[in-house]
């Protein structure tokens, strides 16, 4: 296969250029982003309000493969391959509620809710329900290594990454002040979008204050350019950060309740950055976002908006024009990131060049993508 | 068609599982051999794993019983 050359990426940012076009046209890229990027690290997946009671089920698609997001009899929260051990049948097809065991529908193999065999009818024959050949003991469900931070759920598709504390650490410090109980608004508190767009772009388009003005007009009002900072943590993370946040009130002038304990920086403070690959989040004093990013193909992302509180009750009006002020933000940079996948068919682009002194979290995100590209590319090089 | 046939297709037409759990273990208790009885307790005990009916233990001790499943 052919590889796209990464080296104007790595360059600084006076001289570097942006990802090659391939990376948001080209499905073999695609699929090779997929391995190195997507299924490497922690990807973020659903949130834990998608299965609130035990027996909860819920059927995913992520990277084409079906996962199964379960709440365990015990309350812990679980991803499963989707598929039966024995024939690769897909196990649950839609939403449900699992009150016992979860039966394959095709010969009805049965598995806990944890995921153990526990019951392979006929499997022996007629009436007998054992054979020596088949261990119960060593054919549950294939779990995948999941991990939950402030209620969003991240798998570890590859088996192989550090563990989430440790891969993201220096985010987790910076936002240390957090990690508190986050409650998810409910169903009236997630935005869903189907752009057409690769999914880097979208993060792209997160991470940097640059494009505000011109794209946030209503923005200009109480939070200009000048008061926004670049976050810039190489390897690890970029975005930005507000020094303006200002609370959201109600009709009688109430607002959300704040998130305890926060130091006075988080007064007037807001930022905004992505726990890579896919997870976007936005800390305020009293609510945080985090919007998921389903790469459903190389130009087609769905983005899911989950808005989160510091108590589990919240007023139903503010709370709905919380989501509709943020929801007016998103909607306003589908035309950016659609803008964008549409220019990247042109073969005159070249990555383009990047502002020395606005762009700065991008190139962070394009140095990071090239450096994953070149660890995968280095890996694959040597298994040969 | 038994009577009891056409009530065990009602119930699987309609996905009454609770019923299933019920019919097979009647057709169990008229078979009239030990692989047929099997049979069809292994269908109840299956169904009753699916929704936790209570008596899921005593259908899957019933099946350990006969040499025709393990325990948990």
């Amino acid at each position: 296969m052919h590889q796209t050359d990464l080296s104007a990426v790595r360059q600084t940012i006076s001289a570097a250029r942006g990802l090659p076009n391939a990376h948001y046209t080209d499905p073999q890229v695609y699929d090779e982003e997929r391995a190195a990027l997507l299924m490497s690290g922690w990807s973020g997946l659903a949130v834990v309000a998608d299965v609130a009671e035990p027996g909860d089920a819920v059927p995913l698609t992520f990277l084409d493969m079906p996962l199964l997001l379960i709440r365990d009899r015990a309350g812990q929260v679980r991803v499963f391959h989707n598929i039966c051990r024995h024939r690769g049948m897909i196990l649950v097809d839609a939403p449900r509620k699992i009150e016992g065991a979860i039966r394959c529908p095709y010969h009805s193999w049965c598995y806990s809710t944890e995921g153990r065999l526990v019951s392979t009818p006929h499997v022996g024959g007629p009436g007998q329900n054992v054979h020596e050949a088949i261990d119960k003991d060593l054919l549950g469900l294939i779990e995948v290594r999941s991990h939950v931070w402030n209620g969003v759920i991240f798998v570890n598709l590859s088996g192989t990454a550090e563990p989430f504390e440790v891969t993201h650490r220096e985010l987790l410090d910076r936002w240390a002040e957090f990690d508190v109980p986050m409650y998810h608004g409910g169903a009236d508190s997630r935005i869903r979008l189907d752009l057409k767009s690769n999914w880097k772009l979208i993060i792209e388009n997160y991470c940097e204050s640059y494009h505000l003005p011109w794209v946030h007009p209503g923005l200009n009002s109480y939070s200009r350019l000048e008061d926004h900072y670049h976050i810039e943590n190489p390897g690890k993370f970029s975005g930005q950060g507000t020094y303006v946040y200002r609370q959201i009130t109600d009709e009688d002038g109430s607002v959300f309740p704040d998130f305890p304990g926060l130091s006075e920086k988080w007064d007037a403070a807001g930022e905004y950055l992505t726990f890579l690959p896919n997870v976007m989040v936005g800390v305020q004093r009293d609510h945080m976002f985090a919007i998921i990013l389903d790469p459903v193909s190389v130009d087609r992302t769905i983005e899911t908006a989950h808005l989160f509180y510091a108590t589990p009750q919240t007023s139903d009006t503010l709370r709905a024009k919380n989501t509709d002020q943020w929801n007016a933000v998103f909607v306003e940079d589908i035309m950016a990131v659609e803008g964008m996948q549409r220019g990247r068919q042109s073969p005159g682009f070249d990555g383009g060049r990047f502002s020395p002194a606005m762009d700065g979290p991008t190139h962070l995100f394009h140095d990071w993508v090239a450096e994953q590209m070149a660890l995968h590319r280095a890996a694959d090089k040597a298994a040969e | 068609m038994t009577d009891l046939d056409a009530r065990l297709l009602a119930a699987h037409d309609s996905g009454d599982i609770r019923a299933l759990v019920a019919l097979y273990r009647e057709a169990a208790e008229a078979a009239n051999t030990e692989t047929a009885r099997a049979f069809f307790l292994t269908h109840a005990h299956v169904f009753a794993l699916e929704i936790n009916h209570p008596d899921t233990a005593a259908l899957r001790a019933g099946l350990i019983a006969m040499g025709r499943e393990t325990a948990l």
